[in-house]
Order: C-alpha cells, then sequence, then structure tokens
C-alpha cells in the first residue's frame, strides 16, 4: 500500500512539473532575497541595488531581507524553512560555504542550495597602515614578507574572523609566516585600527578603503588575483609574484533544491538584463567591483563554487576544523 | 528556600558548563599554533570560575541568614499563583506556536487569552478587540515597516496570509 | 573654509522648502519608528532609505541623519511608558523612566527624556562641526586596549548600582558577562555554551534578551498581582505636567558631562549609542551624591541615558564623515546610501567637500530642536494607550514584545529567547539579583572579550605592556579602585559596627 502511494504520489508530482514546465513562470506576488549580514555592511550595499533593478523586470517588489548572526547561519537556517516556491531566494559568498564545512549548519548547504548567478567578484587586497609602515620600515610586499621571516610574530594582520575567507585568503598569500592574527567583528572597527596603526596590515575587499587609499592612510601592497589592478597598476598581484592565492568574495545568488526551474531561469534572466543596465555598471565602477568579471549564469557559477568548496575544504581540513568532507574518498 | 534552590541549580549548572559546554568545536590549528592568542575558552572560563566562587559565597550567606527562619521552608515555592503559571505557559506557548500558525492566529489568541487572565470579563468585546488589534498591528508592522511577518507553515493559514498579502499589494499598487 | 561658513553653508542647504520639508518628514517618521518596539536606528535608517534614491547626495544625507536622530529619542516614548526600549539605547531610560511613570509621572519623563536629547544632539553636532579632525585623532589613536579599558570601565560599576547587594548584582554582570559568550566566538567563530542547540549558534541577540526581561516579566508580575483586581480598573491617568526649570538646572553638570562623554564613545570605533548610554548611567550612579535613587525612579537616570544616547549620534557621524569609517550601523547605511551615489568617501571628503559636514550639522540641530516639538506629540499618543485598561494593555505589549524580537532578525529562536528571558527576569526579581547588571554584562560582554582578545595578541601576551599605555593604564587604575572602593568600603563599616 505504502509504494503504491508514493508511485501516486510521484506520477503526480512529475505532471505537476511537466504543467509546470508548459508555462514560462510569472511572479505573482512579491519576491524575497535574504541577505546574511547587516544593512549597510558590503553585501547588502550589493543586492540593494540589484534588488531596485529587478523589480520592473520582474514586475513584482523585490525585496531584501536581512537576517544576520552565526556568520550567515541563521540566514540558510531561516531560507530552508521557507517553502522551495520561487519566491525566496538568498545571497551568498564563500563564507556560507565555510560554516557548512565546519558543521555549523544544521543540513548540507552544498547539497540543499543550488547556486543562481553570481552578481559579484570581488578582489581581496593587503593593505598596510602608513603609520606601522613608517615605523617598521618596509615598503612592498616583498621587504614585508622579508621582515616577518626577520621578527616571527612581530606584523598583526587584521581580518574578519580567521576561520572565514579573509583567514584562507591570508593563510595562502602569506604561506609559511609567522604573522599575529587578530580578528575584527566589522570592517569600519579593523580599518580604524589600520589607519591608527595598531594593526600592521589587512586582508580586505577593495570596496571600503578605496577613500583611506587615496589619501594615503592606507598603502595597498599586494592585489589576491591573476592581473594587475586597473585602479592600482602600481600595486604587485599575487600571481606574478608566484603566489597561487586569488580567492575574493563572489556575492551571488542562492536558491532553495526544489525551487521550481522556471522561476530561476526568469530570475537569471532577469539578472543577466539587469547586470547589463548602466547604473549597475556605474555600481561596478564605484564599489571596485569593476575589476573581474561579476555576473556569471547559473553553470559558470556552480562550478566556481564548486572550486571554491574544494579550496576551502582543504584549507578548513589543515586548520583540523572540518567537520564535513564532502570530498572524502 | 527558592532562592537557595535557584542559586544552588545555578552553581551546578555552571560548574556542568565549566567542564563540558565552554567549547563545543576544535580550535583552528593556526590559533592553537601561535603563542601570542588568547584562546577562545579563556575568557568564558574565567567568568564561570568566579561566578562560582560569587555564587558559593552567596548561598552560604542565604542560608546564615535564613538559619533561624522559620519560614524558610518550601512553602515559598507553593505560593507561586496558578495565574502566573499560566501566564508563564501562554507567553512561552505563543512563542513556539508563532512558526506553525504564523503571525494572525497567534496574535488573535495571546490577545485573547492573556486578556481573559487578567479578568476580562466581557467575552464578546474583547474577541473583538483581539481581531481589531491584530489587523491594527499587521498594518503598522507588515504593511508600513515591511517587516515579514511570520506566516506559518500549516498550509490553509499559510495561503491565508499570502491571499491577505495579495490583497495589501493590490491596494497598494492602486493607491501609488 | 572657516567654522562661520561652514555654519551659514548647512543652513542654506535647509532653506530649500522641499528639503526642509523632508527633513520634518523624516522627524514625524524617524520618531515613530523609533517608539516602536523591534525597529532600531538602524531598521529606520534602512527604511528612510527608498525616500533618498530620488535626492542629490548632500539633501538625502540630511534626510538619514534627521531620520536617525530622532528615531533615537523615539525609543524613550515607549521605554519610559511601556518598560519596552523602542531602541537599545533607550535600554536604561526604562531603569528610572518606568518607575516615573508608575508613580504617574510620565510627563515629566518624557519632558526630560525629550529635553535632554535635543541637549545631548546640540552639544555633539556642535563637536562634530568645530571639532571633527582632533575628535577623529583622538578616536584613531584609541588602542584594542584603550577600548577595553572604556568598556571595564562601564563594567566597574557593578558593586555600586545596589550598594545593599553588591554580591548579588555583581553576580548578574558576571551572568550577563557569560551569556554574551554563547555562540560563535568573536574571534575565531568557535562554538561556545550552545548546549548543542543549533538556534544558539548566532549568540544572544540583546534586544529579544532585554524586551523579555523587562517588558514581558513586568506583565507576568502584574498577572500574578491582578489576583484580587477587578477587571476594569484604569491605570493611574497620565499626568503631563513637563519638568520645572529648577530641575533642569539641577542637573545641568549632568548633562554637560554626559554630552561630553557620549560624543567621545560614538566616535570610537565598535561602541555606539547602546554602549554610550549604559556608560553614562553608570558613571552617574558614581558620582551622584545619592546613587541608591537611581532606578527608583529620578530625573538623574532618565536624563543620564537619553542625553548620552543622543550626543552619539553626533559622535557617529564624526569618522563617517572624516574618514568614510562608520562609527556604527546606522552611519554604515548611510555610508552605503552616499556610495550608491557616487560619492568618493574617505579623509580627502572634508577638505574636498566640506559641505557634506556644515549639511549634517545644520540637518542635526534643526532635527534636534524640531523634534522635542514633534516628539511631546507622539509622545501624547502614546501615552492614551496607558489610560486603557490593563486588561487589555498586557495582551498588547506580550504581542509588542513577540513582534519586536521577531522583526530583528526574522528569527523564531529570538521569539523564543525572549520568552525564556520574560521568565528568567521573574527568577531574577525572586532571588534579588539585578536585571539592570545583567544586561550591562551583556551589552558590554562582547565588545569587552574582543578587545581585550585583540590587545593580548597585539601585545604578544604582555599585560603589562598592554596597560602601560597612558589611556588603558589611567581607566583600569580608576575602574579597579572604583570595583573596590564599595567592597572595600563596606568591610570597613562593617568593622566599626
Amino acid at each position: 500500500m505504502k509504494r503504491f502511494m508514493c508511485a501516486v504520489l510521484a506520477v503526480m508530482l512529475a505532471l505537476c512539473a511537466v504543467s509546470a514546465a508548459s508555462a514560462e513562470f510569472k511572479f505573482e506576488r512579491k519576491i524575497s532575497i535574504v541577505c546574511p549580514w547587516g544593512v549597510g555592511g558590503g553585501a547588502d550595499s550589493t543586492l540593494r541595488p540589484m534588488a531596485t533593478l529587478l523589480k520592473p523586470i520582474l514586475g513584482q517588489e523585490v525585496e531584501v531581507v536581512n537576517v544576520t548572526g552565526g556568520n550567515g547561519v541563521t540566514a540558510i537556517e531561516y531560507v530552508y524553512k521557507q517553502p522551495a516556491d520561487g519566491y525566496t531566494f538568498m545571497l551568498g559568498t564563500q563564507s556560507l560555504f565555510m560554516q557548512d564545512i565546519q558543521g555549523t549548519t544544521s543540513m548540507n548547504f552544498k547539497e540543499e542550495f543550488i547556486p543562481v548567478a553570481r552578481l559579484v567578484h570581488a578582489i581581496n587586497v593587503i593593505t598596510a597602515s602608513k603609520k606601522a609602515m613608517d615605523k617598521k620600515g618596509y615598503k612592498s610586499f616583498s621587504e614585508m614578507r622579508e621582515y616577518v621571516q626577520k621578527n616571527p610574530f612581530e606584523v598583526s594582520v587584521g581580518m574578519l574572523t580567521s576561520t572565514g575567507l579573509d583567514g584562507a585568503s591570508l593563510k595562502q598569500a602569506l604561506e609559511g609566516l609567522d604573522i599575529l592574527d587578530v580578528s575584527y567583528p566589522s570592517g569600519s572597527e579593523m580599518n580604524s585600527a589600520l589607519v591608527g596603526g595598531h594593526i600592521d596590515i589587512m586582508v580586505t575587499g577593495t570596496d571600503e578603503i578605496e577613500g583611506l587609499i587615496a589619501a594615503g592612510d592606507v598603502v595597498p601592497l599586494l592585489a589576491l588575483c591573476e592581473n594587475r589592478m586597473k585602479r592600482y597598476p602600481d600595486v604587485e598581484c599575487s600571481v606574478e609574484l608566484g603566489i597561487n592565492s586569488v580567492l575574493g568574495p563572489a556575492r551571488g545568488i542562492f536558491a532553495k533544491k526544489g525551487t521550481p526551474q522556471e522561476a530561476i531561469d526568469a530570475l537569471v534572466a532577469a539578472i543577466e538584463q539587469a547586470s547589463k543596465d548602466p547604473s549597475w555598471q556605474s555600481f561596478l565602477v564605484q564599489g571596485c567591483y569593476d575589476e573581474r568579471p561579476g555576473f556569471a549564469g547559473p553553470a559558470e557559477y556552480a562550478a566556481a563554487c564548486e572550486t571554491d568548496y574544494k579550496l576551502l575544504s582543504d584549507y578548513l581540513k589543515a586548520e583540523g576544523v572540518m567537520k564535513k568532507d564532502y570530498y572524502a574518498k | 528556600m527558592f532562592e537557595l534552590i535557584c542559586n544552588v541549580l545555578l552553581w551546578l549548572g555552571l560548574l556542568y558548563a565549566y567542564f563540558f559546554n565552554v567549547l563545543e568545536a576544535p580550535i583552528p590549528d593556526r590559533t592553537a599554533r601561535n603563542p601570542y592568542t588568547l584562546k577562545p575558552d579563556v575568557w568564558p572560563k574565567a567568568i564561570i570560575i568566579l561566578l562560582l566562587i560569587c555564587i558559593a559565597i552567596n548561598i552560604i550567606n542565604i542560608i546564615r541568614k535564613n538559619r533561624n527562619n522559620p519560614d524558610f521552608s518550601l512553602d515559598a515555592l507553593m505560593s507561586i499563583r496558578a495565574r502566573l503559571c499560566i501566564g508563564i505557559a501562554l507567553v512561552v506557548g505563543a512563542s513556539f506556536v508563532l512558526e506553525p500558525l504564523g503571525y494572525m492566529v497567534t496574535c488573535v489568541l495571546v490577545l485573547f487569552f492573556y486578556g481573559l487572565l487578567l479578568g476580562q470579563t466581557h467575552v464578546f468585546r474583547l474577541a473583538i478587540f483581539s481581531v481589531l488589534v491584530t489587523l491594527l498591528l499587521y498594518v503598522v508592522f507588515s504593511v508600513l515597516l515591511s517587516v515579514n511577518l511570520p506566516r506559518g507553515t500549516i498550509p490553509e493559514l499559510r495561503n491565508f496570509s499570502l491571499y491577505v498579502e495579495g490583497i495589501v499589494a493590490s491596494v497598494k499598487s492602486a493607491i501609488m | 573654509m572657516t567654522t562661520w561658513e561652514l555654519f551659514t553653508n548647512g543652513f542654506s542647504v535647509l532653506m530649500d522648502p522641499y528639503t526642509f520639508m523632508m527633513v520634518v518628514f523624516a522627524i514625524v517618521v524617524g520618531t515613530i519608528f523609533g517608539a516602536l518596539p523591534g525597529v532600531s536606528a538602524t531598521m529606520a535608517v534602512a527604511l528612510g532609505l527608498p525616500f533618498t534614491y530620488s535626492m542629490q547626495p548632500i539633501p538625502a544625507i540630511v534626510f538619514l541623519v534627521a531620520v536617525y536622530c530622532s528615531s533615537i529619542t523615539g525609543g524613550s516614548i515607549t521605554a519610559i511608558l511601556f518598560k519596552i526600549p523602542g531602541v537599545p539605547s533607550s535600554a536604561p531610560t526604562t531603569f528610572d523612566g518606568y518607575p516615573m511613570a508608575q508613580r504617574g509621572e510620565a510627563g515629566k519623563a518624557l519632558g526630560i527624556a525629550l529635553g535632554s536629547s535635543a541637549i545631548g544632539g546640540l552639544v555633539s553636532a556642535l563637536a562634530m562641526l568645530t571639532l571633527s579632525p582632533q575628535l577623529t585623532q583622538a578616536a584613531l589613536s584609541f588602542s584594542p586596549s584603550d577600548l577595553f579599558a572604556v568598556t571595564f570601565m562601564g563594567l566597574s560599576i557593578l558593586t555600586c548600582l545596589d550598594s545593599k547587594n553588591i554580591l548579588r548584582t555583581l553576580i548578574s554582570g558576571l551572568l550577563g558577562l557569560l551569556l554574551a559568550c554563547v555562540g560563535q566566538d568573536p574571534m575565531y567563530a568557535v562554538q561556545r555554551l550552545t548546549f548543542g542547540s543549533g538556534e544558539l549558534i548566532a549568540g544572544l541577540e540583546m534586544i529579544p534578551v532585554l524586551i523579555g526581561i523587562f517588558a514581558v516579566s513586568e506583565v507576568l508580575k502584574q498577572t500574578k498581582k491582578r489576583d484580587k483586581l477587578t477587571s476594569d480598573e484604569s491605570n493611574a491617568s497620565v499626568n503631563t505636567k513637563m519638568p520645572s526649570f529648577r530641575e533642569w538646572w539641577g542637573i545641568k553638570w549632568l548633562l554637560a558631562r554626559c554630552s561630553v562623554i557620549g560624543t567621545i564613545i560614538g566616535i570610537l570605533p565598535g561602541a555606539g549609542a547602546t554602549i554610550a548610554s549604559f556608560l553614562c548611567y553608570s558613571t552617574e550612579t558614581k558620582l551622584s551624591k545619592h546613587p541608591e535613587k537611581f532606578g527608583t525612579g529620578i530625573i538623574d537616570g532618565v536624563a543620564a541615558s537619553e542625553t548620552a544616547n543622543n550626543a552619539a549620534t553626533g559622535g557617529a557621524m564624526v569618522p563617517l564623515l572624516s574618514l568614510g569609517i562608520p562609527g556604527g550601523n546606522a552611519a554604515a547605511v548611510m555610508m552605503s546610501a552616499l556610495v550608491l551615489k557616487g560619492v568618493q568617501l574617505g579623509p580627502l571628503l572634508l577638505v574636498n567637500q566640506p559641505q557634506y559636514l556644515s549639511a549634517t550639522f545644520a540637518s542635526m540641530v534643526v532635527t534636534n530642536i524640531l523634534m522635542v516639538i514633534v516628539a511631546i506629540g507622539i509622545a501624547k499618543v502614546f501615552a492614551q494607550i496607558l489610560a486603557v485598561p490593563y486588561s487589555y494593555l498586557g495582551p498588547i505589549i506580550i504581542m509588542l514584545a513577540i513582534i519586536g524580537s521577531y522583526a530583528t532578525n526574522m528569527s523564531i529562536a529570538d521569539v523564543k529567547i525572549m520568552a525564556i528571558a520574560g521568565v528568567i527576569g521573574l527568577v531574577i526579581s525572586a532571588c534579588h539579583f539585578n536585571s539592570a547588571a545583567l544586561i550591562l554584562g551583556l551589552v558590554l560582554g562582547v565588545i569587552c572579550e574582543g578587545n581585550f582578545s585583540r590587545a593580548y595578541t597585539i601585545s604578544r601576551a604582555n599585560l603589562v605592556a598592554m596597560f602601560s599605555r597612558p589611556v588603558a593604564g589611567t581607566l583600569m587604575a580608576v575602574s579597579i579602585v572604583l570595583l573596590l572602593w564599595p567592597i572595600v568600603s563596606g568591610l570597613f563599616k562593617r568593622n566599626k559596627d
């Protein structure tokens, strides 16, 4: 009997899927995109302009819902509880993967959520405090590296939680060096500490410190990417120095598994259209997001996520904090 | 007596937490190797130790003060009113049914039953009041402040919430 | 540009009738947002964002600053009337404001709250206009160990919040500090004290705990009391008598002190209006000639907390305008609004475009003055609710508590935490513990531990080096004296007896 019921259900579900697939998806009410970080932060300020642009394209209100806490875990759990009906999506970055690998989420994020589209892909930069540089006497990344080799545990490095993306990116860039890592709860506190010379260097995206760089209080030392940045052509990049570190925060939209494919397709199409909008393009320039290709469709983004998952799994395994091994043989 | 029991329970609970719950996940390797980091268990453990000392002194104080107190018995515990218990049950219950029932139903129920508990005798008036206040709070928080109040997970209630949201959206678009 | 030019330039922005109308609108909306529980000042500013999409950058910041300042003030209305702090920074306002309202002095409490808010806001706006570069340099020179010392000084109040109950107050404060440790630790995101509950990974949000311990446990207490009362018995009528000039004159030094401290705390990275109001409340308790009266409903308590949190608004704007580093979450939202408009924030903003500073200043001045009038009107509407019989009012407060704790983070877990905190609030008063001390510990806990840990690493585990900095050393010495004094003097007295 049970098996029969299952069969009936399966048939019904298949029919539903077929009938839904035949019609193009039309959003009938407001769409929520959950942002796991607070209002005014980097993630939120990426999502809000996109949501504004999506509204006229989709013909429905697109609302940003900030669900913060637990380094993104609260938001994952919130979206996981919502029905997968195509009206709730979430913004994600590699930080969520790291929480997943460390086992803080109640479900397997990697299996329960699907990457939909990438919005921006920023570059992490190692920047130094002008005050501290003058005191310690290094002027470039290579000089700083030599300084650390001669004086272990003397240079302090600011980052946002060392088991986050910054930590991973730093570990790659400063492999084998003895540094003091100092975690900060917010970018603004870390930026003040760097300008005040209380920490020596930090790892961060470039969006929030452009003004400080322009004023000379903060000096970029190394861009963690493949090619030199357009804005800072004099700053060395990691790949040219032979450092294998190109991790940078990629912000994209994720959907809960089971979300109707048509809804996902409709959203992807809308995001792609919005990405070409001149106001989005100028936002990319202002936010320093124009150095790397931003928009990526489902297939490309999924492949990028897969690469990062593998990389971050290795990192967290080496740190001894991995709980879920997606790559166990 | 109630105070003594609470303090003793707190003391035992903290002792348990000290040994089993201060760290619930491994410390990253890099942090563990760095001699100059404050390990994440140091701060909470220091606080727990201070607490254990202070609460122990407090327990001794309570016992000393009440040694010759004839009222010092479990009677005080018994005097907790049934009314208070129902109140607590209502508040805690509301926090648990909010997710399945959603905002609308929970709000009407809380307003109605807590009103009864506080001695309101006009049942009919109270019922109307509950519905009206529910609507008022809905308009303020959901419509004007666009807070996503819980829709409920029971399908019928969820559909009802969506239906209301649909009406609100069409009214909004008609005005604008 | 000279200070005078800045001054006139700022007000010329507000002379534009459209901008002025928007500011008035912002004040009304901001005060109401602030008064509603669950809508913090940050959320209020975020809710104001859509209005700025069509504005030029300068009117946009003028508008958002008006929302920000008035929402911080609005929070005091519900704090005084219902013991629900509308914004977290109004939490200490409940300590004295609610007992005053209970005595039928709601009008006086509100008058003091609104007036001192305006004074705090104006002083910090002036400080921002005239001293921005100096203040910024001072704030930047605060190292993690200095920041730790500042918060530790806030904690040193624990032994004198209630002089008859030093030990229990100390226990409450320590419990607060321990509760602040729940969840992922601030440095390495290692889980602590969650007892395996996934809902606690994010830690204990302050708002649900606050609302639970203050508002819900109050309703539960009333429920217990109401055994023999008749149903339609109405609350004491709300007396709208305003504070007298003599009462204002009596707290002039308090207002001055709290304005200065509030502004400085507002500038410090990581601290904000909430910490400012708690610290000023503690400081004033210390300095008062009658510390035992704090918490029983005196105007000093209300004035200290409200002056400080509004003074912090000016402080929060200083690093935003002079460095491009937001001094708090609300300032971060304003920053994102400016960045969207293509404004290059950073140290060069003040040099190249000083009109941002002057317009912000003008907006703060106008807001802080107009806000008093608007807020009195809004407070009167809210006060009407107090006349409703308690059998209607009690349930509404419970529902506001539920929505308020949910709205912060769309989290059902927060609602459960709020409900449990309500019950714990009852246990706390049954055990003669001190809920104010517990909240103080919870508020300061995270920032205290974080800065201690950072200072420890930066000084390479050298505690002597950590506290040999002039600011940190002085503050720590003062704190330790303050912390131990009541205990020592208590022992001394006992020996005498």
